[in-house]
């Protein structure tokens, strides 16, 4: 404080003792660093050797009687693989590229395997000091391998469980244009509900997955919350300058319906906006862009969901039935309804550009299944089912925003109708989601 | 409208995302395709599993050999070692032996190829150095104890409270001379038998004592095969299991035997943790003579059944030339270690077993001592007072 102080008469000039004392922390801790990694065992001497740590990330069967664990050294130092074994037996295998892995190194250890398909196995990697790690399949299955047929299936699965709910969603669009005010606060704020439950339910998936599959080195559950937070503020900032530019430049291309416009124009007063003109342009604008920015949001969700599935089909965790499609088919069309609901009010959208929206949503899922079932990565999951979990919250921001703003005076707790629907809204989730 | 354009960016940044991470995933996992300049072959071991070519490192302790200077012992060298100790004469012509015996708590040794572990042990091997003497002889063992904790050893078999080892602990630095009467007849494990038993046990501190009865047994290819295992992991459960220190190693060495040759084993098993072990010969029967006290068989059988400390002598020769499997029938037991293979071979009268293999005291003197004092070479550090 007394730098600044001083300098204030010259403002934007620094001097040379402001610079010495912003670079002097920068070096003491580079002498630090230096004094620490170079006297390591005379500053802390340390007779113990820390612990290895082995993550086993995936395990892959495959048809010509081979098993595949991919490990990773997510322990302090590095770490030397000495022994594979299936069920506690010790088995010839190899490892590669090679047995000694630095810290966060990765390897492929391979053991010729005769295995039976549908039954558990637990794959023991021991180190070099005996200490036995271990990762329990419970049921093993053939790995899809990256063939055009299996992109086929994976891209008809993205397909069902993806594009067509969604698509299927969108075909409410001129049913909600007919609704009352009320009714149609209803459906916003169902879509609010679809949308946390789906936010909250990507959150514990990650979760469990990081638990499951990632080292505690990776940090990985910080790493959900971290990575949906910045996604969310992120898309909040990107989605309000959208908004702005949009508004600067396109007239209003939406028509006004009186409804609930006599309910917000005598509040503007008492809100933090500019100018009149402003929200109104907001207003007319902001519904496609709520739109837009829920397909975005359910896009990258269901993304990661189709990661999720194709992991799992690849882990071997679950066999892909008809039953289990259709209950994704079920619990998907719901994020239709939500793309289209804000929408409602708006003058009538082109199909194409629905059709867009729809694919933006629904699309991803095929992507994320190809990517999910060829090449796993429980970190990559984690990290899109984060993303898809800020994006989702950004947008049930976005929706909350919006009818506080149209819903004029009564506030958004005041109007049952929001409640019932919110309420209604993570029912349904909750109800389809039993399917899955 | 700029909607579509959105769309359209939000589409290729989103591609481009993706495309990065599989690129970067895919590359990950073909990684081994790029670099074939070195391959080794492994798995093929069992008929129907594929043998396989690798660029990488071989994990496989059923056919890689451990290396000899970091292994805790040379099982092949263990196989047929017996130590008759230093001979000398009382005032009443009883036959004196003198034992020296190191143990040590601080190295850490090779139990399995890669594998390494902090032993306990005496005379630096796990199992311990083969002790061997004739009933009615007086055995001296002089316990150095080299290590940082209190060891002992206690002896199974007849000897005075003073000398069993277990209520005098020798400390650090310290020295005690065990003094009893070789009796009986038999085969008798010795331990270490300080608290917590259980760790000073499972970290390798026993062997195998051999008491022959006056008249000696009949002329055989004689060997011990101590059954035991290593926890690596701390957990109270066996990651090995081995016969004579290191898993699997007479799969890669298979014991050399001749054919109708008669071969004698003494079996102790000094497993920790598991209630049980067990042998099974394979493609022949053997006379089990249980604790080797007596010398008529108990039975004839194919397989013997043992408890901790529990021992006993095994006789049996082959009729057929061929490899032959032996292993614990606890099949557990067998597929993390406790496997080994008998090469029988045609016959000939004067096979090197023959030299090696001494069943009378008369000519042992001079092999054995020497060959057991050396074992104070194999402890790094001085300090023994």
């Amino acid at each position: 404080m007394e730098i600044e102080e001083g300098n204030t008469s010259n403002t934007h000039r620094i001097s040379k003792r402001t610079i010495l004392f912003g670079v002097i922390p920068f070096i003491v801790i580079g002498a630090m660093i230096v004094l620490l990694l170079n006297s390591s065992g005379i500053l802390f001497q340390s007779s113990i050797k820390p612990l290895p740590e082995i993550s086993i990330e995936k395990v892959q069967f495959s048809d010509d009687n081979m098993i595949v664990a991919f490990v990773r050294n997510t322990g302090p130092s590095e770490i030397t693989i000495a022994q594979a074994d299936v069920n506690d037996r010790i088995y010839p295998a190899a490892v590669e590229p090679g047995r000694t892995l630095t810290r966060l190194a990765d390897a492929k250890v391979i053991i010729p395997f005769v295995w039976n398909t549908g039954e558990p196995y637990e794959i023991g990697i021991t180190t070099d000091d005996g200490t036995r790690f271990d990762k329990l399949v419970n049921s093993a299955a053939a790995a899809p391998r990256p063939t055009v047929g299996q992109a086929s299936t994976f891209a008809l699965i993205g397909t069902y469980v993806g594009i067509i709910p969604v698509m299927m969603g969108l075909v409410w669009y001129p049913f909600i244009r007919r609704l009352s005010a009320n009714k149609y606060n209803f459906f916003l704020s169902l879509t609010a509900g679809l949308l946390v439950f789906l936010g909250i339910d990507a959150l514990l998936e990650s979760n469990e997955i990081a638990v499951d599959n990632l080292a505690p080195a990776f940090n990985a559950q910080i790493l959900i919350i971290m990575v949906a937070i910045v996604t969310l503020i992120t898309l909040l900032y990107v989605s309000q300058r959208l908004i702005q530019r949009a508004s600067k430049r396109s007239k209003p291309d939406i028509e006004y319906k009186k409804g609930y416009s006599s309910h917000s124009e005598p509040d503007l007063g008492t809100r933090d906006m500019k100018s009149s003109t402003s929200f109104q342009q907001q207003l007319l604008i902001r519904p496609i862009a709520i739109s837009m920015m829920i397909s975005i949001g359910i896009g990258l969700h269901n993304f990661g969901e189709g990661l999720a599935i194709g992991a799992a089909v690849l882990l071997g965790e679950v066999a892909l039935s008809s039953f289990l499609i259709l209950g994704f088919t079920l619990h998907n069309t719901t994020e239709g309804l939500a793309i289209v609901a804000p929408m409602a009010k708006s003058r009538r959208i082109p199909v194409a550009k629905l059709m867009i929206m729809g694919l933006i949503a629904g699309g991803p899922t095929i992507m994320g299944a190809w990517i999910g079932g060829f090449l796993y990565s429980p970190i990559a999951t984690v990290i899109f089912l984060s993303i898809g979990a800020g994006a989702i919250f950004q947008v049930v921001y976005s929706i909350g925003s919006w009818m506080y703003h149209t819903n004029g005076s009564r506030g958004l707790l005041n109007n049952h109708w929001i409640i019932i629907g919110f309420a209604f809204g993570m029912l349904i989730m909750y109800l389809t989601g039993l399917l899955v | 409208m700029s909607y579509p354009r959105i769309a359209v960016l939000f589409g290729i940044a989103f591609s481009i995302i993706i495309f990065a991470i599989s690129t970067a995933l895919y590359s990950r996992s073909s990684l081994s395709d790029q670099n074939s300049s070195k391959l080794d072959t492994f798995g093929g071991h069992t008929p129907g599993y594929p043998t396989l070519q690798t660029t990488g490192d071989v994990l496989d302790p059923t056919s890689l050999v451990i290396n000899p200077k970091t292994a805790v012992v040379d099982p092949m060298k263990y196989l047929r070692e017996f130590n008759y100790g230093k001979l000398s004469a009382s005032s009443n012509g009883t036959v004196i032996r003198d034992f020296t015996m190191i143990a040590s708590d601080q190295q850490t040794k090779e139990v399995s190829p890669g594998v390494f572990y902090n032993v306990w042990t005496f005379n630096g091997t796990v199992p311990g150095p083969t002790l061997r003497a004739t009933e009615g002889d007086t055995i001296r063992i002089t316990l150095i104890n080299n290590g940082s904790k209190f060891h002992s050893i206690h002896f199974h078999g007849i000897h005075p409270s003073e000398m069993d080892g277990v209520f005098e602990g020798i400390a650090p630095g310290g020295k005690f001379t065990y003094q009893f009467t070789a009796e009986p007849f038999g085969v008798f494990p010795y331990h270490c038998h300080m608290q917590p038993l259980e760790e000073h046990i499972t970290h390798g501190l026993y062997g195998a004592l051999i008491i022959d009865p006056k008249k000696p047994r009949a002329s055989a290819d004689e060997m011990v095969m101590l059954m035991n295992g290593y926890d690596t992991d701390f957990d109270t459960e066996n990651n090995f299991y081995t016969v004579n220190g290191i898993p699997y190693y007479y799969m890669h060495h298979p014991i050399q035997i001749d054919k109708n040759r008669l071969i004698r084993i003494y079996l102790l098993n000094m497993l920790e943790f598991d209630p049980l072990n067990n042998f099974h010969l394979h493609a022949n029967m053997f006379n089990f003579y249980k604790t080797g006290t007596k010398l008529i068989p108990d039975e004839y059988t194919d397989i013997v059944t043992m408890n901790q400390a529990e021992r006993g002598i095994l006789e049996f020769s082959y009729k057929y030339p061929g490899k032959y499997m032996f292993h614990a029938h606890k099949t557990e037991f067998a597929e993390k270690g406790w496997t080994g293979l008998f090469l029988v071979k045609e016959g000939t009268n004067q096979s090197i077993n023959e030299n090696l293999n001494v069943t009378s005291i008369r000519n042992i003197t001079n092999y054995s001592t020497t060959d057991f004092n050396k074992t104070t070479d194999l402890v790094p550090t001085g300090g023994v007072n």
